[in-house]
Formats: structure tokens, sequence, C-alpha cells
């Protein structure tokens, strides 16, 4: 299935701002996996 | 309340007011007025759209429901960071590509005129219940608490709220916002250590304890479509949610709309990403841990003091011989409590369980009694008892020490005021943009549609407090439009969906849009009945699927034509 192409960008530097986006989804992905590890320590320990 | 704790609250609505109006420069155009030029950094939209998120209701109510049912109401944010990187890749570069004032305007861009002024009129009228009913749960509880007329609570949060957004527009709101936020989190942390100073066990035990009752179970791996909290729901129902949510809805989409770029939006929604998990397990640890305190401290059998005093009055006989009986399973499961911290020093295994064991039935027991006096309370009253959102006030004004408890007084109200002042921008911004400026004056001078913005901001405001004030009394009412807004949410994204997708038509997207709508409806009232977070899959799949099948049968049909 294809995807219209967004109007257009006001990004700037399209690709450092992609790599900028990939790293900090990264980190958001480590500290979700991070935080979900701790939740369930607490159920394990605890529960 | 101290006069302290009044002048802390007091300092602080003086401040927000004056530093809101502060805000108001660079907003005589309605670009400033409604996008803050898009000029915003990227940590001030993050931390606006965290602020609009965390209502009263989040530090009043899911605190409460931390301490009554633990900490598995997480489980309804799974879906969040996945949402949030998926609208940065999709919804935001279109939204923020497009330079529109609304989310709804880009509908029209893409299909026409009358799927925007629907899905535009969709949010006014949930939107608009919604911002009365936020306003009122604080208002209700502040009534209760300080014994003050309904109408005075409600004016205390709204009328400030209002003076700010309307003057100083989306650039007051998301500053304004800025240090709501860090109020919110300075007092949910200074409550979390003052529990832990203030507990006559240590951190381990009293989380050993909150564990033997299943507070600390936060995952439910089964996949049942009738249980709102699992983590199925929470993961694919939540995304869903979360996509309607912050993908389309005006008091949302408005916030990262403001940002300087694409890039800027983008991470500001991932900043939610980030913290919304840990802010809402730390909202419901605080939870926990009163319930654990409350073990050790004896605490009224009902903690809404109207509730209480007018039981008394009404059957005092039978609420005296309830807290007879509460009194004593206090006192058993007091015991019962120590006896689980005392067990595990022997580490004797078996001890832990049967003392574990013994805990459960004398919290069951107490349980029950309470159960008693909220079902009293309800025949009394002929109101339901909402206990729950009065456990922490009860705890914040009678345990705190003066000065914490009227920061977090402060930040209930903080809480209540960012949500607000964002509905109500959002509100006059849909009014303005999708109906005045669209349909009745197009082509007025810039100053006209300021000055039409700031009294729609007002009318919303007098609304909301109106709402709010009757808000028991139209108890039902509220429900039925709350429900009705469940209706549309998904199909909404189902129609921003069909938006992205390159052959979808307009009439594909209305009809899809009313489908979707029927859809959930079924399932609302009909067969298969299942939870309402499933509702938003049902209602964005359904309208995808019929707006694709029909976009591609009238490309067939009018391909020989063209």
């Amino acid at each position: 299935m294809r995807v219209r192409e967004p109007p257009h960008s006001t990004t700037g530097k399209p690709q450092s701002a992609r790599n900028r986006f990939r790293r900090t989804l990264l980190r958001v992905l480590v500290v979700q996996a991070v935080a979900l590890l701790v939740l369930w320590l607490l159920q394990v320990r605890y529960g | 309340m101290h006069p302290i704790n009044w002048l802390i609250v007091g300092g602080y609505l003086l401040y927000v007011v004056v530093d809101g109006v502060r805000r108001s420069k660079g907003t005589d155009r309605i670009e400033g007025y409604f996008l803050a030029n898009r000029s915003l950094p990227w940590w001030v939209v993050g931390l606006s759209v965290m602020a609009t998120q965390l209502s009263a209701v989040t530090l009043i109510g899911t605190t409460g429901q931390g301490a009554t049912d633990g900490m598995r109401f997480v489980q309804f944010y799974f879906g969040l960071p996945l949402a949030m990187v998926i609208l940065g890749v999709t919804l935001v570069p279109f939204l923020h590509g497009s330079k529109v004032f609304t989310a709804y305007e880009y509908l029209e861009r893409r299909f026409d005129a009358k799927t925007r002024s629907l899905t535009s009129f969709l949010f006014l009228l949930s939107r608009g219940m919604s911002a009365g009913t936020i306003l009122a749960a604080p208002g209700v509880v502040f009534s209760a608490v300080f014994g003050v007329d309904l109408v005075w609570s409600v004016a205390l949060i709204g009328v400030p709220t209002v003076l700010y957004t309307m003057v100083g527009g989306v650039q007051a709101v998301a500053w304004v916002d800025v240090k709501q936020m860090v109020l919110i989190v300075v007092a949910l942390v200074a409550v979390v250590v003052v529990l832990l100073v203030q507990l006559p066990v240590d951190p381990d035990d009293a989380l050993r304890i909150a564990g033997a009752t299943g507070r600390l179970d936060v995952f439910d791996f089964s996949f049942d479509v009738n249980q709102t909290y699992t983590f199925w729901s929470g993961l694919i129902g939540g995304t869903f949610l979360m996509l309607s949510y912050f993908g389309t809805d005006q008091s949302q989409v408005q916030r990262y709309l403001t940002a300087r770029s694409v890039d800027e939006a983008r991470t500001s929604l991932l900043m939610s990403a980030y913290w919304k998990i840990p802010l809402q397990a730390l909202v419901l640890l605080v939870g926990v841990l009163v319930f654990v305190y409350y073990l050790f401290q004896p605490s009224p059998l009902l903690f809404n003091p109207a509730h209480e005093a007018r039981v008394r009055t009404a059957d005092a006989t039978a609420y005296e011989s309830l807290e007879a009986q509460y009194a004593e399973a206090f006192r058993s499961r007091n015991a019962a409590a120590r006896a689980v911290a005392d067990a595990r020093e022997t580490g004797d295994a078996l001890a832990v369980v049967a003392a574990a064991d013994a805990f459960r039935a004398t919290e069951a027991e107490a349980r029950g009694v309470r159960g008693e006096a909220l079902a009293l309370a309800e025949r009394v009253t002929g109101e339901p008892s909402q206990d729950v959102n009065y456990v922490i006030p009860r705890f914040v004004l009678h345990e705190l020490p003066i000065g914490l408890a009227g920061i977090f007084i402060a930040a209930v109200m903080a809480a209540a005021m960012s949500s607000i002042a964002a509905e109500l921008n959002s509100l006059s911004t849909a009014t303005v943009i999708d109906f005045y400026r669209r349909w009745f004056r197009p082509s007025e001078s810039d100053s006209h549609y300021l000055t039409v913005s700031k009294v729609a901001t007002a009318v919303w405001g007098v609304f909301a407090c109106v709402v709010a004030v009757y808000a028991a009394t139209l108890g039902s009412l509220i429900e039925v439009v709350n429900r009705f807004g469940s209706f549309f949410y998904g199909s909404i994204l189902g129609v921003f969906l069909l938006a992205m997708l390159p052959g979808s038509r307009a009439p594909g997207a209305f009809v899809g849009l009313l489908v979707g709508m029927g859809a959930v409806a079924t399932v609302t009232f009909g067969a298969p009945s299942v939870s309402f977070l499933w509702h938003n899959v049902v209602g964005a799949v359904t309208v995808v699927a019929v707006g694709v099948i029909l976009s591609r049968a009238l490309r067939s049909t009018t391909a020989p034509l063209s």
C-alpha cells in the first residue's frame, strides 16, 4: 500500500533530522524496555 | 487547611495569571494567538503535551485507584510510546507541513468541506462537554473537602484559567504548562519521600505488604476483550486510542503545531513517549504507598467528608456499628501487616506465605466493612460514592507537613488548569477557524478574528464552568455524551489514516466515518460486547476498510468518464 508524501517538510536538513529522530527513537525504546522490566521485577519480587 | 497552605495556593494562582498574561506578547495576530507563530522549542511543546494530558483526575483519581486497586492501570498506557513513534513518522509531518490551524482544516484540503466540518463539530461537541467534566472533578472534591459551595470551588480553578487562556492564547497556555508540569512532578516526588519517611516499616517491607494484596501485579496477559486493563488491550487498543488522541484531537494537535519545525514537533511527542509510563507508575505508586500508610494509621470509614456527615446524620446507629466493626478489622489487619514484615526477617519461606495469607484474609474483612459503608452512603445520599477520589485529598490535608499540603493542592489545581486551558484554546481555534471564518465571515481582518477568538475562549470558559457546576445533576447526560465521544474517536483516526492513502476520495472518507461510528455504536450497545479500549480499533479499521473499498469503487465507475 502506497502512502502519500507529506505536503512539504520544514526540517531543513532531512538527513541529520532523520538521524536525530532515529537516535531519539532508539532511546525511547530503551527507556520503555527498562520501565517495563522494572515493573515486571516489581511484580515478580513482591506480587 | 492551614493558612500557610492557603497562602501557597493563593500565591500559585496569582503567579499563574500574571505569568500567563505576561506571555501574551506577540499574540496580536491569530497565528500568534493560536500557534505562537510556530516558534516554540521542542521541550516547551513536550512538557505542554504532557501537562495537558495529566489532569486533576490523574492526581486525585489515579492515585486513589492505586490505593484501592493497585498498579495494573498502568497497562492502559502501554500503547502510548508506540503511538508517538507512529505519529512522528506519519501524521505529524502531514499536519505540521500543511501549515494548518486545525487538524480538520487539513481534511478539507485532502477531501472536502463537509468531512472537515463534521469532524470539527464532533470535536467541539465532545471536548466542550469534557472541559466541563475536567473542571467538575476537582471542583466536587474541593467542595466536599473544604466545605465550600461547588460554585466557588469551580470558580477558584476556572476563572484564572479562562483569564490567562483568553488573554495570552496558546503561548501563555504552553509556558504556564511548563511551570505546572514541574510543580506536579515536584509535588509527587515530595509525597513519595514523605511517605517513605513516615511509614513504620522499611520500603522493602512496604512493597511486600502491598504485593501480598496483589496491588503490585502490573501485567495481565489474558486476552479477554471484555477486560479493560490487560497487556493486550493496553498495547493494541491503547495504541489506537493514543493515535486518535494525539493525532486527531485538536487539543493535542495544536500543541505540536506550535513547534518550530517538523523535527521539533516529533521530538516533543517522543518526550511524552519517554516519560508517560514511568510518570503514571509513580502516580499509582503514590496510591499504593498511601494504602500501606493507612494500614498502620487509623483512617475514616468513608473518606468523603460530606458523605460521612450526611450518613452520620441520617443513620447514626448503622454507621457507628460499621465504624466499630471497621476499628476491629483495622486492628487485626494492622497486626497481620506487621507479621508480614516480621516473617521476612525470619527467612522462613513457609512463615512468609502463612503471614501473607493471614494478611489477605484481614484485608478482605476490612474491605467488606468498607463496602457496606459505601453502600449505606449511596443509599442515604442517592449519589455514587466515588470515595476513591477522596483518599488522596484526605491524606494530603491530614498527614502531609504544612507547606507540602499546599504545594500538592496547588499541583492538583495546576493539573486541572493545564488540561482545561488547552481545551479552551483548541475549542476557540476550531470554532473560529473551522466555522466562523470558513462559513460566516471568510474575509475579515486579522484583528477581527483575534477579537472573536478571545470572545470564543471566554464563552467556552463560561460554558465549561456552567457544565462543571451542574455536572452532578447532569451525571447521566455527561455519561451519554462521553459514550457518544468514544463512538467517533477511532473513526476520526480512520479518516486521517485514509487521508494518507493516495487513492482515497472524499465520499469514501465521509461515508466511512459514518459507518465507522455505526460499527462502534453496535459493539457498544449490541453484540459482540467489547471493552471501550477496543472501540477505537473497531472504528479506525472500519473507516479505512469502507473508505478504501468505496474509493476504489468510485474510481472504477468514474474512470471511463475521465
